[in-house]
């Protein structure tokens, strides 16, 4: 599904990525986890087509070049980012916003769109496998929601837009046990054999809820070590100094 | 351009028949025009606007009457969203008065009022309008009377009319406990005209008036839209100004809080594309204790366009527990662009709660590609992100069926 070869990413002459490689299968699920500073960050919005980074190297989505894409172009084709900081965008109602979206993509995959009942009997369905408060959704788009509300808002939106790769960008940065729970549900409901995830995280407590089938460690802009999700436990006790 | 002035003022006052005072009262107006002339930059509330300048170089040979009688066109386009109250001008004479949902023992429209009110000097505008109002319409809602159906002033001209300056004038008044949902809305088949209105209000205690101002199809008319508000104690004055159609408009709002407990809402939005140049200017005057005022101004720029916003408020020393607030927030997609901001604020009592603000600056990049990463393309990105700035203004209207209208004049979608 995705392949990253010798990827490498500047931004104002800096050197964030120096060479990543990385290859994530249909169904499965990689966590990669990295102290601050090591770009992890950089790698979600690479991914995504944030501007403003010069990047070479090789970035392959289904034998498609990734760098040809624009941002949107990227989401339509089922590309997802979950925000570590989900923007607060004052006015628009989150409702309207998530029709907007779906049906965006909908429309460049040449499906049918949907109209105003059938998408809030989705959005209904959705928030309720999710156990999500629908009444949030009525709201203007992040604005005034908690931590908590904002990253179940990511989830929701995911779950709405049913994306193929779902890159989560510390989602877990901010949540108390009980909004990491049922972020966590949400994310493993979303579970098939078609759609894969990228979990970016500084902690292992997310992949107690989440099991990964891969983990792989980043350290100054370089995959240093990979395995299983033992690997996670074993930094969780001996930290990231010892691999760099 | 005197001698222009003066021939179309004698032709007008001989078609018209005023009355002997009206005449009197129309040449005081007339001298005191001829005196100040257009307002120009040197003017200190004309320094961002300098409207001489603006009429020379857009309309050429203007003339100031303009007696010929148009017909009511059926390409004439009436809101048809909601049931209504209307008020026709064309070509700034009355083509239509129509008050069929309302008892018309209690609203009476009058076009043969005595002029002698209000006829004080505000500015040469004003005067310029009383001088020449071609259109003198008086509105009065009795005690305790609440209209049905919001009234619309539909100030229409058509393609017949050029390089005219039109002179309109209402008068309104709010009798105790009344209710009044005025819109004032402009249609313009013409162009390069100077299209001058001036409104009076007085609201009596507890009448509640909802006044609001749109001016959405674009055109190269150059308006100047004045009103002058008076409150009585615990009334309200609710003012909403659309403002995205014209070349030039200038929209100043004058407020007199003369007594207890009444308070004041002046809320818009500017919306503006290639070389428009709108202002919007604003008085507060907080003469009683008690009083309240409130003002969110939104601007969004294209282009070369220009916004302005001068916004005072001032506290007499008697204006104790005085709370007036400011705030107005632009955004400039263009570096060609311009907006200016000119909050005033003048306090002479001690127990007051003032405050202003104002922010200028572009789309944030950071919104944008959350949106994009969520599909939406870069154009649909911005839209939604400019009608979501310009959303917080437009949710101060109370009015829900007008409240819709901006809306779809927007091209909101729900």
């Amino acid at each position: 599904m995705l392949a990253i070869k010798n990827l490498k990413a500047n931004i104002d002459n800096k050197e964030i990525l120096k060479g990543l490689n990385l290859e994530i299968k249909p169904g499965e699920v990689h966590a990669i986890m990295g102290p601050n500073g090591s770009g992890k960050s950089t790698l979600s919005n690479v991914l995504s087509g944030k501007k403003g980074y010069t990047v070479t190297g090789e970035l392959k989505y289904f034998n498609e070049n990734l760098l040809d894409l624009e941002i949107e172009e990227r989401a339509h084709k089922g590309i997802f980012l979950a925000f570590q900081y989900p923007l607060e965008i004052p006015g628009v109602n989150t409702n309207i916003f998530l029709k907007t979206s779906l049906n965006a993509i909908k429309k460049a995959k040449g499906e049918k769109e949907l109209d105003a009942i059938e998408f809030l009997k989705l959005v209904k369905q959705k928030a309720g496998e999710l156990k999500f408060d629908e009444k949030i959704l009525s709201r203007q788009l992040n604005v005034g929601f908690s931590g908590g509300e904002k990253k179940k808002n990511e989830i929701l939106q995911m779950s709405i837009l049913n994306p193929k790769l779902s890159i989560l960008d510390e989602t877990d940065s901010g949540l108390d046990i009980d909004a990491l729970k049922i972020v966590s549900e949400g994310v493993n409901a979303l579970r098939s054999k078609d759609s894969s995830f990228l979990i970016i995280t500084h902690y292992q407590r997310l992949l107690d809820y989440i099991k990964p089938d891969f983990v792989h460690v980043l350290i100054d802009g370089q995959i240093v070590k990979s395995g299983g999700s033992e690997l996670a436990i074993e930094l969780e006790s001996k930290g990231y100094e010892t691999l760099s | 351009m005197i001698e222009q002035l003066k021939s179309d003022f004698n032709k007008m006052t001989e078609n018209f028949k005023f009355s002997e005072s009206d005449v009197e009262l129309r040449k005081k107006n007339l001298t005191n025009f001829i005196n100040k002339g257009f307002p120009n930059k040197r003017i200190e509330d004309w320094k961002f606007s300098d409207l001489s300048q603006i009429i020379s170089s857009n309309i050429k040979n203007l003339s100031f009457y303009d007696d010929k009688t148009y017909e009511s066109k059926e390409q004439i386009s009436l809101i048809n969203k909601f049931e209504h109250n209307k008020i026709i001008f064309i070509n700034g004479a009355i083509s239509k008065i129509d008050i069929k949902h309302e008892d018309d023992t209690k609203v009476l429209i009058n076009n043969d009022l005595d002029l002698n009110n209000n006829t004080e000097e505000i500015n040469s505008l004003v005067s310029l309008n009383h001088a020449l109002a071609s259109a003198h319409i008086g509105i009065i809602v009795k005690e305790n009377y609440s209209l049905n159906k919001p009234l619309i002033l539909y100030n229409i001209t058509t393609e017949d009319v050029n390089s005219t300056a039109l002179n309109l004038r209402t008068d309104i008044r709010l009798e105790k406990n009344s209710n009044l949902k005025l819109v004032t809305i402009f249609d313009d088949q013409s162009e390069n005209n100077f299209i001058n209105i001036t409104q009076n209000f007085d609201i009596a205690q507890d009448a509640i008036l909802k006044s609001y101002k749109i001016d959405h199809k674009k055109n190269s008319n150059i308006k100047y839209f004045y009103n002058n508000i008076n409150l009585d104690k615990n009334s309200i004055s609710e003012n909403f100004i659309f403002s995205t159609g014209s070349k030039f408009i200038k929209n100043e709002v004058n407020c007199n809080l003369n007594d207890q407990y009444s308070s004041a809402f002046i809320n818009g939005v500017i919306n503006l594309k290639n070389s428009q140049h709108h202002e919007i200017k604003t008085n507060i005057n907080h003469l009683a204790e008690n009083t309240k005022s409130y003002q969110l101004i939104k601007t969004v720029l294209n282009d070369k366009s220009k916004g302005i916003y001068q916004g005072k408020i001032f506290v007499d020393q008697k204006a104790q527990k005085t709370n007036g607030y400011q705030l107005s927030k632009a955004l400039l997609l263009n570096e060609n662009t311009e907006f200016d901001g000119k909050p005033e604020l003048e306090i002479y009592a001690d127990d007051v709660k003032c405050s202003h603000g104002s922010t200028s600056g572009n789309l944030d990049e950071d919104s944008i590609f959350y949106l994009m990463s969520r599909g939406l393309s870069r154009q649909q990105s911005k839209e939604l992100l400019i009608n979501g700035f310009l959303m917080d203004a437009v949710e101060k209207i109370t009015d829900l069926e007008i409240k819709n209208l901006i809306k779809d004049m927007m091209g909101v979608v729900e």
